[in-house]
């Protein structure tokens, strides 16, 4: 095979691989998501849920129960998904049962 | 933008979300039939993305400015293997085993079971003729380039 054959060849073959529709899993969107959490958490303070509330996101059950419960504000800025088994559950299993409104890790289910 | 960078967490999760299955798709092209390196890449990229986020200045759209990453990020993984593997050498002979399987390829190369052979002759090649052969014909890049990013000798 002379090379400019094989230069077409291969050429070839990498015009007709075209990306394919793939969507990343579920899990490695939760493990994404809690690496950057990660990293945000640990470059300062995360934004409260109020802010977070105000600025449009919706709020899960644990986070709102967070919310109304007497504490200081740096409590309320914590990474409270890293206290979380949906988390856990969202990293570990494809289609892991978590259903919650508001949980980033019930969204990356869908 | 703004919310991730104020660490909005929900906000932070719609990133994710929306941005995610592009990148993915992206590079799990680029890097096959190695997709066992996807999901390392794909937390990779991301952290790169959020450190890089303050530069950003919305002159392309966000999903264009995190492929641009993607794909120096994918470089970057050209580059270094190709560094590190030990089979290529100046004086290898290269052989085409696998081109064998296509006599009439024009025809042949047209569905999907051709593009099946072609990963699967790439798996069996070598790693470093296979990473030189993506970085060539997947990426584009003229083997000058190529020489010059993996500091070997060019040959024509």
């Amino acid at each position: 095979m002379d090379e400019t054959v094989a230069e077409q060849w291969f050429k070839r073959v990498a015009e007709i691989s075209a990306p394919q529709p793939i969507r990343a899993s579920s899990r490695l969107k939760s493990r994404i998501y809690s690496a950057l959490m990660r990293a945000e958490a640990a470059e300062g303070v995360l934004a409260s849920l109020s802010e977070c509330e105000q600025g449009g996101g919706e709020l899960c059950w644990w986070e709102k129960l967070i919310l109304i419960t007497p504490m200081p504000d740096t409590a309320r800025s914590l990474n409270h998904c890293h206290f979380c088994h949906a988390r856990i559950l969202g990293e570990q299993v494809e289609g892991a049962p978590v259903h919650w409104r508001g949980c980033p890790y019930a969204e990356f289910q869908k | 933008v703004e919310a991730v960078l104020r660490r909005d967490r929900k906000a932070t999760a719609e990133f994710v979300t929306l941005y995610a299955d592009t990148v993915y798709a992206y590079i799990r092209h680029r890097l096959a039939p190695r997709i066992d390196l996807v999901d390392d890449l794909m937390q990779d990229i991301f952290l790169a993305a959020w450190q890089y986020l303050p530069r950003y200045r919305g002159e392309s759209s966000l999903e264009g400015w995190l492929l641009g990453i993607a794909r120096h990020k994918i470089e970057d993984h050209y580059r270094d293997r190709l560094r590190l593997t030990s089979a290529w050498g100046e004086d290898t002979e290269i052989s085409y085993p696998g081109l064998t399987v296509f006599p009439e390829w024009d025809e042949s190369l047209d569905n999907e079971a051709a593009q099946n052979r072609a990963r699967r002759i790439l798996t069996g090649l070598p790693e470093a003729y296979r990473l030189a052969l993506l970085w060539r014909y997947w990426e584009q890049r003229s083997t000058r380039e190529m020489a010059v990013a993996t500091g070997k000798t060019r040959r024509v």
